[in-house]
This record gives structure tokens, sequence and C-alpha cells, in this order.
């Protein structure tokens, strides 16, 4: 049985100044930059681009100290699966080391780091409508 | 134009002990396992949505691969966009004056391929691909 991945969600690219590689990848490759924010809780400054179904999350620091040069490198992936709580069981079945999953960055959506067997990659499962979404009053 | 990402590719030791996670535990379908001599790695794409995990595995010393995996051992090496034209897309990188590690594109695991070197991406590896007709 398999866990039912979709689709790469989103595939993370960290650099020490994320709206710069951001920048730097629309520029020499086209893409469109649809939202920056900043992810709540943290002062990490995140720009956001789509190809289709996949994500390219661009993730930095806030306040960006100086540097002398920009660096960015892939720093992980993250797949999709329509029911992250049987993906999660399914693979613990097979041995993997899987974090519990919990409330992600996306309303609504739930995450689970896979902490074994990935070859060095940074993985996660991602299930969007998994949790309520709460009003915008009670946000 | 780019259309999407056609794959990530991830520096193995052993694609047959990768294949017992990407494609045994995950459950992701192998659609390519080739080893390409002239490259000096064994490939294996395995299909995610639309897009795809590229496994390299490096099958002798000398190449790029292989001093990745001794430099900084697995893990993430580089993305991959997708174009119905890999040569425009190379003569626009040119024109933009991005440095190329492919003066002109070659037959790959994902098609006609070409790779920009990380120097003109903060770092990061590029390759950009147009699928052969027929698949892999």
């Amino acid at each position: 049985m398999a866990i039912g991945a979709t689709h790469i969600d989103h595939i993370v690219i960290s650099s020490n100044d994320s709206a710069a590689t951001a920048e730097l990848f629309a520029r020499n490759f086209g893409i469109e930059i649809k939202r920056t924010m900043s992810r709540p809780g943290t002062r990490a400054h995140l720009e956001f681009a789509k190809l289709q179904e996949v994500v390219l999350e661009f993730a930095g620091p806030g306040d960006v100290q100086p540097y002398d040069e920009v660096k960015a490198r892939l720093s992980g992936f993250v797949l999709a699966v329509p029911d992250i709580d049987a993906a999660v069981a399914e693979l613990r079945a097979k041995g993997v080391d899987v974090g519990e999953p919990h409330a992600a960055v996306q309303p609504g959506a739930k995450l689970a780091g896979i902490r074994s067997g990935t070859n060095g990659v940074p993985l996660a499962l991602i299930q969007y409508g998994a949790l309520p979404i709460p009003a915008a009053e009670d946000a | 134009m780019l259309k999407k990402i056609h794959h990530v590719g991830v520096v193995v030791r052993s694609a047959d002990e990768a294949l017992m996670f990407y494609r045994d535990a995950l459950g992701l379908a192998v659609t390519a396992d080739r080893v390409i001599e002239d490259q000096g790695v064994r490939g294996v794409l395995l299909q995610v949505g639309g897009s795809e995990i590229e496994l390299l595995e490096p099958t002798r010393d000398d190449t790029g691969v292989a001093r990745f995996l001794a430099t900084r051992g697995e893990g993430m090496h580089h993305i991959c966009f997708e174009s119905d034209d890999v040569d425009a897309e190379l003569e626009g990188a040119r024109a933009k004056g991005l440095e190329l590690i492919d003066q002109k594109p070659r037959e790959g695991l994902a098609g006609m391929i070409c790779f920009l070197h990380p120097k003109s991406n903060h770092g990061v590896l590029v390759e950009f691909a147009t699928p052969l007709p027929g698949g892999h």
C-alpha cells in the first residue's frame, strides 16, 4: 500500500537573503513571485512562486544581516497526501521514523516531518483541509 | 517558457537502497532507471504528480555527482525546470549573461537537458529539460 502522495507541494530554497534570491529567480527564469510573508511567530521572511502544482518557497531571515554574497541552497521538499494520519501510520508500519502530524502554517493544513530514510533530504508530508480554518475574527 | 518543475535531483550513495524508501515506502512509481555512462551516474526517476524525483548514484569517482557526494554527502542536488524548447531556454540564459555548464543541450535521463552554473543562481544548481517524444 502506498501513502497516496499526489504531488510535490512545495520545494524550499533557503537563502541568507530570500527576497534577493526570489528576485534573482524571477529575473533568471521568468517566474512570478506571487506572495511574500513573515512566518507567524518567527522572524522568517518567505517569498513564493508557483509553477503548476508546485510552489517554490524562498525562505530566509527577516532581518537580513550584512553578507559578502547571497548564498542559497535547496533545503527540502514536501509531498501532498490526501490523508496524513493514514500516510504516517503506513510509513511507521514500514519502519520509517515520522513525526506527529501538527498544524502547518498553511491554514487548515497538517504537516509531518519524515526523520529517517530520506537520503539526506529534509522531507515532509502535508494534507490540506485537515483542520478547520478559523474564521477571520477568531484568527 | 518554463512550464513546470520537471524534477528535483537527489544524490544518493546507493540507488537500490534509496529505492527502498522512495519506491517501497512512499510508493512512488519508477519511470526510468538507467546508467548514463558518459555522465558516470545511475539515474532513477520516480513520478509524483506532474513532477518527478531523480535519484543520482555516481558510478565513477571523477564526476560532479561523485564530488558532491564526497564533499556534502547525500542530499538535494539540483532543481530542473521543464520547457518545450530547451535550446531557446539555454540561449535565453546565455543572453542574460548567466554562467552555463553546458554550452549546448545534451541527452539526459529527463530528455534533452542542460545545466546552468550555480554561481548564477546564488549557489543553486539549475537544469532545463525538454522531454523527448515518447517520454523516457
